[in-house]
């Protein structure tokens, strides 16, 4: 699992690649920090590589929608796969995040 | 090797054509001279035999004119001498001899002790007479009156022209004439013209361009055609004109010399042969002069033309040898190259069929399966293949056939056979086999050959069979309540276009059932009348009690039989495959022990992916499957144990055909997930709690969760998703 994080516009990207599984989630989270510090900005998740992602993935996601609402930021996720999209209807996030396709 | 024994071979041949060509030529050769030589001689022989002849004949003439002459002056001698002092008697007998003789143009008595010499001499029709004594002619200084005297004897003089007798060419005839007392009294003479000469001599014709000549004792030309030459040269002054001195004088000496022979000379640069003979008594020579080009120039002709011939026979003769060596060479090549094209093919063929598994029954430990397959070539290499193994007991096999023949066609089906082995080594699904290999083999396919193929995965352990067509002839279904083509999707053939999109389909083999496979050289073999061996025959033979081997035995010798001798068009491949696992299950079971280390979960997921393509899943539901499980391992993990003590969880898949059950227990504190309340997908951003989605997700996933707690203190969950 990677993480890339990169910053134009006052826009925050995070692209992440790989598998988001309970093992990585730490990891993972820690890395998505400089995205709940800058909650007040747009912060994207761009998930067009983003091969799986389980409850502890969508914990991290919801953990960045809760900041960004607190902070009156906004959450934009790009490119889920089919699958990915299935989850997100399944647990509700659909509604929670703005989806975009890039 | 092959090359050298051709050269030699062909160098064989051209020195064999060398040597006819030298033979032919030198046999033409040694022929045309001998002929020329032949006919040279003869025509030698026949000129000289032509001009000796005509000279004697000539001779013989002039002789007897001569004769003639000299008879007449010896009859009239003795009335001279009786009448020699008078000269009256004199003249009359001078007139009587020139009356009498038509060749003796005049005679005269000319007197030695006096200057007396009466003539008679014709002119026109009649003689007259009248004196040559006269001071300007003064006859005693004459040569035709000194000559007689000084031999003693009958003398003809040198030719000359009479210059008062009308120009005619003259020698005289004379002898000297003694008295009674024997004492020398005068010359007595005839004249004779050599009109007559000219005229014989000129009848001689022995070849149309040959001319003869007379000359005299000195050398004066007396006959000749060249009229200007008459009594003006001497042969002697030819040599000059020839340029030939030599030559001229030998003719000279040997013609004055009243030799007769034979010689040759050169005037005006063309050859000639001139015959001579003296003619007696007058010591003249006579000659005929033949030009060469007369008597060898039709043989010389017709030699240029057979010479001319001859060339042209030979440049045939090599035109045909080289044309035959050349022929020869190429069929020595043509020869030498079938020889490697079949010694390649052998290797070829050789290579081949060890590519193929050809040791049966292969896997002779198995009681599971019972095979067999044959492949008969219609060539030496054929473009027909099959493959089998088994991995992870599933039975992988394939037939194909290549489009064309021959050694393009092995070729093909070589890198088919390649790629098959290469692809399902890391593919469980023909249809992603088949789908990969018509990618990679359109890309490379240059030579626009396809291959139709089909692909089958035997489940050795429950006989499903996944298979995919790629344009190739259904096999059979052979079971033990009837035989039929197994459905197939026709699909195209490998490598006529990449990204094509190939269906997989599915059956379920009983124990006994049997698949055959062959490819269009069985029912499309064909018997001398070109009828088919049709698949009603093939279907004929199929029963599903017949062991393998036998199976395809009987095909075999079934469609040679039906062949009867007729060549076989096409290869002709079967592999017969019987499922004969008769404990087969319906289920299948994986089995995965983890620790209580989320670190694990990676495993997990490994696990998750070989269980859903077992049951042949697609990508979303593995997914599914995979977070449902994630979800409910992670919480075992994470919560069923104390933190910091050791433990251990167990995964149990079973895969039915119509369902998936995972069966999660550890040795944990008892916990009932399905206990935990219902998340609320629907609150907002600010009310949703940050948990509680793992076992919502395992309940929206699975179709059916169940927990027990086990009487040996074990959490049991069991997960099952229901499969359409």
């Amino acid at each position: 699992m990677e993480v890339k994080i990169t910053e134009k516009d006052n826009v925050m990207t995070a692209a992440l690649v790989g598998r988001l599984d309970t093992a990585v989630s730490q990891d993972v989270a820690a890395a998505l920090q400089p995205l709940i510090d800058n909650a007040d900005k747009t912060l994207v998740l761009d998930c067009k590589e983003l091969a799986y992602i389980s409850s502890s993935g969508l914990r991290i996601f919801l953990t960045i929608r809760k900041a960004a609402a607190a902070k009156s930021g906004k959450v934009i996720v790009r490119d889920i796969s089919p699958e990915i999209r299935q989850v997100f209807m399944m647990t509700g996030f659909l509604n929670l995040f703005e989806i975009q396709e890039s | 090797m092959a090359r050298k024994k051709m050269d030699s071979a062909t160098q064989k041949a051209a020195r064999m054509g060398l040597l006819i060509v030298i033979v032919s030529v030198v046999t033409l050769e040694a022929t045309a001279i001998l002929q020329y030589f032949y006919s040279q001689r003869i025509l030698s022989e026949e000129s000289t035999r032509r001009a000796e002849g005509q000279l004697a004949a000539t001779e013989l003439k002039i002789s007897s004119v001569v004769d003639q002459v000299e008879t007449a002056v010896r009859n009239s001698l003795w009335s001279v001498q009786q009448q020699i002092n008078r000269p009256d008697s004199l003249e009359a007998i001078t007139v009587r001899l020139v009356e009498a003789n038509p060749v003796i143009f005049g005679s005269t008595v000319a007197m030695t002790d006096k200057n007396q010499a009466p003539y008679s001499y014709k002119q026109a029709d009649t003689v007259i007479t009248s004196s040559l004594a006269n001071a300007e002619y003064d006859y005693k200084h004459q040569e035709w009156y000194v000559k007689p005297l000084e031999l003693q004897g009958g003398y003809w003089s040198e030719p000359y022209y009479d210059e008062g007798g009308g120009n005619m060419l003259m020698t005289t005839y004379s002898v000297p004439v003694t008295d009674k007392r024997g004492r020398v009294a005068a010359v007595f003479t005839a004249d004779v013209s050599l009109d007559w000469l000219t005229d014989l001599v000129g009848e001689v014709q022995v070849y149309p361009s040959a001319f003869s000549m007379v000359v005299s004792r000195e050398g004066q030309i007396m006959v000749c055609p060249a009229e200007t030459l008459v009594m003006r040269h001497t042969v002697q002054d030819l040599a000059s004109t020839a340029g030939d001195t030599a030559t001229f004088n030998q003719i000279n000496r040997s013609m004055l010399s009243g030799a007769a022979g034979a010689t040759s000379f050169k005037f005006e640069g063309k050859k000639h042969y001139m015959f001579f003979d003296s003619v007696d008594k007058t010591g003249w020579a006579m000659s005929i002069v033949i030009p060469h080009n007369e008597i060898y120039g039709k043989a010389e002709r017709l030699g240029q033309v057979v010479s001319l011939l001859m060339l042209l026979g030979i440049a045939m003769i090599i035109l045909i040898l080289y044309r035959t060596i050349k022929n020869q060479r190429d069929m020595n090549r043509i020869e030498e190259n079938k020889h490697r094209l079949e010694g390649e093919l052998k290797v070829a063929r050789g290579i081949q069929m060890s590519m193929i598994p050809k040791i049966f029954p292969p896997y002779p430990e198995r009681s599971d399966i019972d095979m067999f397959a044959a492949v008969v070539p219609a060539k030496e290499v054929g473009g027909d293949l099959y493959d089998f193994y088994i991995r992870d007991d599933k039975l992988f096999f394939c037939i194909g056939d290549v489009s064309g023949k021959g050694v393009p066609a092995s070729l093909v089906m070589a890198v088919t056979r390649s790629l098959f082995r290469t692809v399902s080594a890391h593919e469980k699904s023909p249809q992603r086999i088949v789908t990969a290999m018509n990618d990679s083999m359109s890309d490379m396919n240059e030579s626009n050959m396809f291959v139709t193929f089909f692909c089958g995965v035997l489940d050795l352990q429950n006989g499903h069979l996944r298979y995919c067509n790629a344009g190739h002839n259904a096999p059979v279904l052979v079971k033990a309540d009837g035989k039929a083509f197994l459905p197939v999707e026709p699909n195209l053939p490998l490598g006529i276009m990449p990204g094509m999109n190939f269906e997989e389909q599915g059956t379920d083999l009983e124990c006994g059932t049997g698949v055959f496979l062959y490819t269009d050289g069985l029912n499309e073999a064909e018997n001398p009348v070109h009828a088919q061996f049709g698949e009603d025959r093939m279907m004929d033979i199929l029963k599903a009690g017949t062991e393998s081997r036998a199976l395809v035995d009987k095909v075999v010798t079934s469609v040679h039989d039906f062949a009867d001798g007729a060549p076989q068009s096409d290869d002709l491949t079967m592999l017969y495959i019987r499922f004969m696992n008769s404990r087969k299950t319906e289920e299948t079971e994986r089995h995965l022990i983890l620790h209580n280390d989320i670190q694990q979960i990676p495993q997990l997921a490994e696990f998750v992916e070989e269980v859903a393509e077992l049951a042949n899943l697609d990508v979303g539901l593995t997914m599914s499957l995979n977070l449902a499980l994630e979800e409910a391992v992670s919480n075992v993990i994470m919560y069923a144990y104390p933190k910091g003590s050791d433990g251990l969880v167990d995964v149990e898949a079973i895969v039915r055909k119509d369902s998936l059950e995972f069966i999660l227990s550890d040795n944990g504190t008892p916990f009932d997930p399905t206990a935990a309340p219902e998340a609320d997908i629907t609150l907002d951003v600010e009310d949703r709690p940050i948990g509680g989605l793992g076992i919502f997700l395992v309940r929206n996933i699975m179709d059916e969760v169940k927990y027990t707690r086990s009487d040996d203190g074990k959490n049991i969950l069991s997960m099952t998703k229901k499969l359409s």
